[in-house]
């Protein structure tokens, strides 16, 4: 550590621990290097930080502690990565800079980040405080679009937020770990992505820590820190990987018949093989369609069920039912948008699951979409699978005999 | 030259502690050819058996009647194989297999059973599996085969792809395990145990949903092959991030991660030794690991602040205070405020005054 050459990087940190005590492990734990002529402060993937000493040498410990707390959320919120994953091109690097920056400076500004220069906030990009870079950058890339499209409309947006040329941040570039574009000349080094992931959950877990006593950590960073400890689930994942179980177990329950013999026969001598036989299930949709569902939620859901059954080659099969506490009669829907909600006070999924077993032909799996604010049956019922989709935050659970996915609303 | 890819270097342990590994990557990305490669550079035969074109019964063997006993005889393969002695029985497109193929290949990566037939210990089980998000017609993994396996996720990079085009594919490196090197699972699974005294709710985890039942899960058999593989990847000398890709391949990501963590802790002084003697203390290299060590000493004195122990620990931050100042001084500071009422001044607090000042602190 002593190799950084870099004057007053003590004193920096410690301020900036000393005023961000939560971030403390993630600001040790980066390494700084002196990078002279680079004009800035930037940071790379492997958590290094390449500063320019004479610029760093004009700013107060403040100064450049907050610079360093500020890529160290770069790298926590993995704003490289994330830029990859947004398919940032290199002429709009400077675009998501100023979108990631906006994601960080909104509720760390507040909490007393001293940064050199103006600091991007989201109200500079005509946004709110709270969002992602995505959105933020989103924003910017369609304000772009609206300015005159084609030409580097970035720039003009520049100019347009209130950032006096003079005054603008001369650290501009910060560097890959924000925008995911390698540099130049960093080499090979740092940390290994693993040891990079438990520095992550480390600082998790004692930001989630310090945010026991209510309003010493900034609420970005706090739901940041949950969402790594306690990733959400993708539903659209779990839901595909239920309904593949949910037909494997139904198609793959076969039985042994006599009716054509094995292929195998010609080997097999006097013993007679039987052939495997797969049946193709028949899958029924049962919609809740009370008052208290979401229509748009419901459309998304089903129309990804229906994709999916598509990818299974069952599509033909598939019969909706609208229910609340009747059952409307089945219709076959080629496109989600045409299920009405009818809305109506009471819900019985039960009513709805015992229609699904009376069609003819009776159907295998039947997928029930509700917000789970209903009565169940007690007992599954007998030779059908059911896969329950929970429409909504803080649904309550399914019956232990259903395989349910929680969607949540957003 | 190129530091080798971490996912081929965990590969090559996987194969030469014969632990069963699974690759999950993207259609086309070279899991089948490094597989081969690296069959070739071991000089052991390797069969491929593309699971998903199989019937169960390959896999338990055919029936045939044997004078008035039918018989489960196995495929040509397994007869190569056994013959052989050793080998690479390569499985390829596990997760188009069918569930009922899945089921048949259960005895055959773990027992390495193929119908009456049992193939040698020498033989490794190494499968290739495309995700089934990806796959056409993909099936997630049964859980029971998931657990038998070593999870590795097989990534390409791009510039080891433009290397490649250019300058040919370099052959994978295998690793070589010395003689003897199973003396040392004996340390490891001490290090597994004593992590699940500490966690016992993860010594069996089974997962909720069915997308994670296809991956990685930890279970008495996979914290077992855990231990294996750390004792081969260190025998071996494997780097860390292939170590830690095996770890968390056998019993999955969350267990894993936490797994990982606790060693990484582990690695940290004792601060009940070091107070006892300060002379003794190597400050960590890296600065968020001295950041722990010095706030976990600096705690210890707080929780019980004897003159004794207050002395010591301002030895200790005299020592670290050369090489990093910042991180001694929040230390520093923790232990000032916990000064027992008969304890003189230490005289290392003066090394801390500039950079208090300079931080604005004093």
């Amino acid at each position: 550590m002593a190799e950084h050459g870099i004057e007053g990087l003590a004193a920096a940190r410690l301020w900036a621990v000393t005023r961000f005590p939560y971030l403390a492990t993630g600001v040790f734990g980066a390494q700084v290097i002196a990078d002279r002529g680079s004009g800035t402060v930037s940071v790379d993937e492997s958590w290094r930080m390449h500063a320019d000493p004479e610029l760093t040498a004009g700013w107060t410990a403040a100064q450049l502690g907050s610079v360093l707390i500020h890529h160290v959320c770069h790298l926590l919120r993995t704003h490289g990565e994330r830029a990859q994953g947004t398919g940032v091109r290199p002429d709009e690097a400077a675009d998501w800079i100023r979108a990631a920056d906006a994601e960080i400076n909104d509720d760390l500004v507040p909490a007393g980040l001293d940064l050199p220069g103006r600091p991007v906030l989201p109200r500079d990009l005509g946004a709110d405080d709270g969002l992602l870079a995505e959105q933020y950058f989103d924003g910017i890339r369609r304000r772009a679009a609206r300015a005159g499209g084609g030409g580097r409309a970035g720039s003009q947006d520049r100019s347009a937020s209130n950032e006096s040329p003079g005054t603008a941040r001369t650290w501009l570039d910060c560097g890959s770990g924000a925008d995911g574009i390698p540099r130049p000349g960093q080499g090979d080094g740092g940390l290994p992505r693993w040891q990079i992931e438990l520095l992550r959950r480390q600082v998790a877990q004692e930001v989630m820590a310090h945010g026991k006593q209510p309003g010493t950590v900034p609420a970005g960073l706090l739901r940041w820190a949950e969402e790594i400890l306690a990733p959400k689930v993708n539903w659209r994942a779990v839901l595909a990987a239920e309904l593949r179980r949910a037909v494997a177990e139904v198609s793959g329950a076969v039985d042994y018949s006599y009716r054509r013999p094995s292929r195998r026969s010609a080997v097999a001598g006097p013993v007679v093989l039987p052939a495997l036989r797969r049946p193709v299930p028949e899958v029924a949709v049962v919609c809740d369609t009370s008052g208290s569902m979401t229509e748009d939620l419901l459309a998304m859901v089903l129309a990804e069920v229906e994709g999916l059954l598509r990818a299974l080659g069952l599509a033909r099969q598939v019969r909706v039912l609208a229910c609340d506490t009747a059952v409307a009669p089945a219709q076959r829907v080629s496109s989600a948008r045409q299920v009405q909600l009818v809305g109506g006070g009471g819900t019985d999924m039960g009513a709805g699951i015992g229609a699904a077993a009376a069609l003819r032909p009776r159907p295998a799996v039947t997928v029930v979409l509700t917000d789970g604010y209903t009565p169940w049956p007690a007992a599954a019922p007998k030779g059908m699978r059911v896969v329950v989709g929970l429409l909504g935050d803080g649904a309550p659970e399914a019956p232990p005999w259903a395989r349910s996915v929680r969607v949540p609303a957003h | 030259m190129r530091a080798q890819n971490p996912a081929v270097e965990a590969l090559g342990v996987a194969v030469a502690a014969r632990v069963p590994v699974l690759l999950w990557g993207a259609p086309g990305t070279g899991k089948t050819s490094a597989i081969r490669a690296m069959a070739t550079a071991m000089g052991l035969p390797c069969e491929t058996v593309i699971a998903s074109i199989r019937e169960p019964s390959d896999f338990a063997g055919l029936p045939i009647v044997v004078g008035d006993e039918v018989r489960f005889a196995p495929p040509a393969w397994a007869r190569r194989l056994a013959e052989a002695g050793r080998g690479l029985l390569f499985l390829d497109e596990l997760s188009t297999a069918p569930p009922a193929v899945q089921a048949a290949l259960l005895r055959v990566v773990l027992e390495r059973a193929v119908g009456d037939l049992t193939l040698p210990d020498e033989v490794a089980v190494v499968a290739a599996a495309n995700p089934p998000e990806q796959a056409a017609d993909g099936w997630d993994l049964s859980a029971p085969l998931a657990n038998r396996l070593c999870h590795l996720a097989w990534q390409t990079e791009p510039r080891a792809v433009a290397d490649g085009l250019a300058g040919g594919w370099s052959a994978p490196v295998v690793p070589v395990l010395p003689e003897g090197w199973q003396a040392e699972e004996i340390l490891s699974r001490g290090l597994v145990a004593a992590f699940l005294h500490v966690r016992p709710g993860l010594a069996c985890a089974p997962p909720s949903n069915a997308a994670a039942a296809g991956r990685g899960w930890p279970s008495p058999r996979t914290w077992e092959m855990a231990a294996r593989l750390m004792a081969a990847a260190g025998a071996a000398g494997a780097g860390d991030e292939a170590r830690s890709a095996l770890i968390r391949g056998a019993i999955g990501d969350g267990a894993g991660v936490e797994f990982l963590a606790w060693m990484v802790e582990m690695d940290l002084p004792d601060p009940e030794r070091v107070l006892a003697d300060p002379a003794s203390f190597r400050l960590p290299e890296r600065g968020d690991r001295a950041y722990a060590a010095l706030a976990a000493i600096a705690a210890a004195v707080a929780a019980d602040p004897t003159p004794a122990r207050w002395t010591a620990g301002w030895q200790v931050l005299g020592l670290a205070a050369d090489t990093a100042p910042d991180v001694a001084a929040v230390a520093a500071r923790v232990l000032a405020k916990c000064r027992p009422p008969d304890a003189d001044p230490p005289a290392e607090i003066h090394l801390f005054a500039p950079v208090l000042r300079d931080a604005g602190l004093l």
